[in-house]
C-alpha cells in the first residue's frame, strides 16, 4: 500500500487552539416549538428525533446536507456502521476535535440520539492523530463511544473506512451536527451558530470560536485580534480553502471550518517543473500528477481521462510538495471541471 | 486590510524547499570536490570551474533570449558548468570546456525548451561531445600532486589512468587506498572517491537527490563486476578497481540522480538504476572508450519516459483493482451459475435463469433470518 500511496506529512499546529476551550461570541438564541417539548430526551422516538433535527434546521458540516434528510434517507440495514467525523487532518483546523475534547457529554448525547434513529451495529468517532503530535492526548473513549485514531499522512479521510467490516453500509455525520442535535433535543434550540477555527501566523489569540452563521470574516478576525496586516485571508481549510479579498463582505456558513490569516502569500509560481516526481509520490490516489499537469496545460482531454483524472480529490498534496511552487492542484481541478462540463455538453 | 490582500491558489501552506534550495545543495556538494582538485592540481582547477560556470551562464542567457522567455535564475546552468570540468582532466584547454558547455546548453537544453525539458543529461552530452572531438586531450590525464600552469600551454607529466589499464585487461599500478584518496590519475573530480561519496551522501540526506537510483545502480554494477571480472587476482580487489576507476561513483551520485532525465516513481528509479548499471557495464566491457559512463547515461535517458509509462500502467491496474476484482468475480460466478449453456441460446433463457438463483438466495437468507429470530426468541 505505502509503496504506491504516500500522502504528505504536515505540521499540524493545533495545540494553541485545542488546549483552550471554545470562545463563544455573544448572540441571541432562537428556539422552535413542537408538541413533544416536555418528553424527556431518553424517551424520544426515532420519528421525533428526525422532527427535532428538521425543526432545528441542523446542517451537517461534512457535506452541507440537512441532517434530518440524511437520517431519514440513510438505511443502514443489518450491522451498519455510524461514523462521527472529527477528523480535522488539515493544519490549524481543529473545530471538530475541540468539541470532542471540551464538550464530550453533549457530543455523546447527540450520538446516542442519532444511534436511536439509525440503529447501527457499531459506532465510532474518527479523529486524526499526527505522528509528531504524540504529546497531545486524544481520549480513547468519549462517553461510551470508541475513538478510532486515524494515523498516517495528510489526506486521512479516505482511511476512515478501514474499520468498517466488508460489505456493510456506513453513514458519516459531523461532530458539530451531533452537538447541535443534542442542544436541540435538550433545549429546543435552533442551529444558529457554527464552530470555526481562527488561526494563522498573524492571529494574536488563535482559538476555536462559536459564532452565529452569517458573521463576517472581519468581525471574526477582530474577535481574535491581528498582530499585523495579513497578506492572505483564507476561508475554509488551509489545504483546500479559498483566499478572499473582501473580509467585510465575506460571511461564514454552517460548513465553514476555519478562518486563517497568513502574513505572506506564496503568490504565483516562478520556476519551471524539473520533473522531480515529488507530486507523484505525494498523491494519495496514486495518480501520475506530473504527467496529468502537462496534459492539462496542453488541453489533452482524452489523455487526462486515460490517466484517471476523475479520481483526483483535490487535496492539494501535490501543490504542497512542489519545489517549483507550481499550482498543480489548481490546474488539475480546473481541468477536471472542464472535462465534466464537456461530458455534460456531450462534446467528449 | 483590504489593500494588501493577495490571491493564491488552494494549498495555503507550502513546503519551504524550492528548486533553488535543492540546486544550492548540489552546488554546495560540488565545492569540496573542487577543493580536492586544487589540492592535487593547483589553482587551475578553480579556473576551470569558473570558466565552465561563466560560459554556461552566458550561454543560457543567450538561450533564453532566443526563446524569448523571461529568464529565470534557477542555478541549473551553474551545476552543469560545475560538473563538466570535473569530468575532464585538469590540463584540459579552456576552449574544450567552453565547447562542452556550449553543446550542453545550446544543443541539449534550449532547443527542447530550457530547464526541465531536456531529453538528455546536459553534462553527459557535453562531455561526450568533447570526448569525440578531442579524444587525445580528454583521455590523457596528468599525474597528481603537480601544480599546473593556470594560463598558456600546460606542460604536465601524464600518466595512465586505472580505467585505461582495466580496459587493456591489466591490473592498475595504484592500490585501492590511493584510489579512495584520489591520488590516481583520472578526471579532475571523479577520482577522490571518499570526498565524492561523502558529498553524494550529503545530497541524499538533504533530499536534493534520491537514494534509490544510485543504490540500485551501484549494487547491480558490483554484482556484474563480481560475475565477470576483467582482471585476475582477488574478486574484492577487482571489484574495488572497477568501482573506483572512471566516473562510476561521481556519476552515480551527481549525474544519474538528475531529476529532469530520470524516472519519477520509485519503481521506475529501481528499473533505471539496474538497467543503467547493465548498460554502463556493457559499454566498459566491450567499448573502446574507457569512459563508458557518459555514453551509457545518454542511452539510458531515452528510456526514462518508458519506465514512467510502465509505472503508470501498473498503477492504472492498481487504481482500478476494486472494479477489476468485482468484474472478475461476477464473471466467475456467472460461469459457475451457467456452465453448460451454449452461446447461441443466451438471450432470453439466461435472463430467467439469472433471476432464479437470486430468488433462491433471498429465500434462503429469509429462512436463515427466521431461524435466527426464532433462536433469539427461544433464548429470551
Amino acid at each position: 500500500m505505502s509503496f504506491f500511496v504516500k500522502g504528505i506529512l504536515l505540521e499540524q499546529k493545533k495545540e494553541p487552539m485545542l488546549t483552550r476551550s471554545t470562545l463563544v461570541m455573544r448572540q441571541e438564541f432562537e428556539y422552535f416549538d413542537c408538541d413533544f417539548e416536555e418528553t424527556p430526551v431518553e424517551e424520544l422516538s426515532a420519528e421525533q428525533i428526525i422532527e427535532i433535527a428538521r425543526l432545528a434546521e441542523i446542517v451537517d458540516e461534512c457535506d452541507g446536507k440537512m441532517l434530518w434528510e440524511k437520517l431519514e434517507k440513510s438505511n443502514l440495514g443489518e450491522g451498519g456502521t455510524l461514523i462521527v467525523d472529527a477528523i480535522d487532518d488539515e493544519p490549524y483546523i481543529s473545530s471538530q476535535m475541540s468539541i470532542c475534547i471540551h464538550q464530550p457529554e453533549k457530543l455523546s448525547l447527540g450520538i446516542e440520539l442519532c444511534e436511536k434513529v439509525l440503529s447501527p451495529k457499531k459506532t465510532y468517532i474518527a479523529m486524526y492523530r499526527h505522528i509528531l503530535d504524540s504529546n497531545f492526548g486524544i481520549p480513547g473513549k468519549i462517553g461510551k463511544y470508541k475513538v478510532h485514531k486515524i494515523g498516517g499522512r495528510y489526506p486521512a479521510e479516505s482511511r476512515v473506512y478501514r474499520h468498517i467490516p466488508k460489505g456493510k453500509n456506513s453513514v458519516i455525520v459531523g461532530a458539530c451536527a451531533m452537538l447541535h442535535l443534542a442542544r436541540a433535543a435538550e433545549e429546543s434550540r435552533k442551529m444558529t451558530s457554527c464552530f470555526i477555527t481562527v488561526a494563522g501566523d498573524v492571529v494574536k489569540n488563535p482559538r476555536n470560536v462559536e459564532v452565529p452563521v452569517g458573521t463576517t470574516v472581519e468581525k471574526i478576525l477582530e474577535l481574535c485580534g491581528l498582530s499585523e496586516e495579513p497578506e492572505t485571508i483564507v476561508v475554509g481549510g488551509s489545504m483546500t480553502g479559498r483566499a478572499i479579498f473582501e473580509p467585510e463582505n465575506e460571511t461564514v456558513s454552517a460548513t465553514t471550518r476555519g478562518v486563517i490569516a497568513l502574513a505572506r502569500s506564496y503568490g504565483t509560481y516562478s520556476y519551471t517543473c524539473i520533473g522531480c516526481g515529488r507530486c507523484d509520490h505525494a498523491c494519495p490516489k496514486a495518480l501520475s500528477v506530473c504527467s496529468l499537469r502537462k496534459f492539462a496545460e496542453a488541453g489533452k482531454f482524452d489523455m487526462l481521462h486515460q490517466y484517471d483524472i476523475d479520481m483526483c480529490m483535490g487535496c492539494g498534496a501535490c501543490s504542497y510538495v512542489c519545489p517549483a511552487r507550481i499550482d498543480v492542484a489548481a490546474s488539475l481541478i480546473k481541468a477536471k471541471k472542464q472535462i465534466e462540463l464537456a461530458k455534460k455538453e456531450g462534446t467528449l | 486590510m483590504k489593500e494588501k490582500l493577495m490571491f493564491q491558489n488552494a494549498p495555503h501552506v507550502r513546503q519551504s524547499e524550492s528548486v533553488v534550495t535543492m540546486m544550492a545543495d548540489v552546488v554546495l556538494a560540488l565545492l569540496p570536490i573542487y577543493l580536492m582538485g586544487v589540492f592535487y592540481y593547483g589553482t587551475r582547477a578553480i579556473f576551470l570551474g569558473i570558466c565552465g560556470v561563466i560560459s554556461c551562464l552566458a550561454l543560457s542567457a543567450i538561450g533564453s533570449l532566443l526563446l524569448r522567455e523571461k529568464a529565470v535564475f534557477d542555478l541549473t546552468p551553474i551545476i552543469t558548468g560545475l560538473i563538466i570540468p570535473l569530468l575532464l582532466p585538469a590540463n584540459i584547454p579552456y576552449y574544450v570546456v567552453f565547447s562542452a558547455c556550449a553543446v550542453a546548453i545550446l544543443v541539449v537544453k534550449f532547443p527542447f525548451g530550457g530547464t526541465g525539458n531536456n531529453l538528455f543529461n546536459p553534462a553527459a552530452v557535453g562531455f561526450a561531445s568533447a570526448a569525440i572531438c578531442w579524444p587525445e586531450k580528454v583521455f590523457s590525464y596528468p599525474a597528481t600532486m603537480q601544480n599546473l600552469e593556470i594560463f598558456g600551454e600546460v606542460t604536465a607529466k601524464t600518466a595512465q589512468s586505472p580505467a585505461y589499464s582495466l580496459s587493456l585487461g591489466a591490473v592498475p599500478d595504484y592500490n585501492v587506498l590511493d584510489m579512495l584518496l584520489g591520488s590516481a590519475p583520472g578526471p579532475m573530480g571523479a577520482t577522490n572517491i571518499l570526498v565524492v561519496a561523502a558529498c553524494g551522501i550529503f545530497l541524499i540526506v538533504k533530499k536534493a537527490a534520491n537514494w534509490i537510483t544510485p543504490a540500485f545502480f551501484l549494487a547491480q554494477y558490483s554484482v556484474l563486476c563480481l560475475l565477470f571480472p576483467r582482471i585476475g587476482g582477488s574478486a574484492f580487489d577487482a571489484l574495488c578497481y572497477e568501482l573506483f576507476s572512471g566516473m562510476i561513483i561521481f556519476g552515480a551520485f551527481f549525474m544519474l540522480t538528475e531529476p529532469v532525465t530520470s524516472p519519477k516513481r520509485d519503481f521506475g528509479k529501481i528499473l533505471a538504476g539496474i538497467s543503467s548499471a547493465i548498460v554502463v557495464f556493457l559499454f566498459r566491457y566491450f567499448g573502446k572508450f574507457e569512459m563508458g559512463f557518459a555514453s551509457a547515461l545518454i542511452v539510458m535517458n531515452v528510456f526514462s519516459p518508458i519506465f514512467d509509462s510502465l509505472c503508470e500502467n501498473v498503477l492504472h491496474v492498481y487504481r482500478h483493482k476494486d472494479s477489476i476484482i468485482a468484474s472478475f468475480r461476477k464473471k466467475s460466478s456467472e460461469e459457475k451459475a451457467e456452465p453448460e449453456i451454449p452461446e447461441e441460446s443466451l438471450p432470453e433463457e439466461t435472463l430467467s435463469e439469472d433471476e432464479n438463483p437470486e430468488e433462491t438466495e433471498e429465500e434462503t437468507e429469509a429462512s436463515e433470518k427466521a431461524e435466527e429470530l426464532s433462536g433469539e426468541e427461544a433464548a429470551v
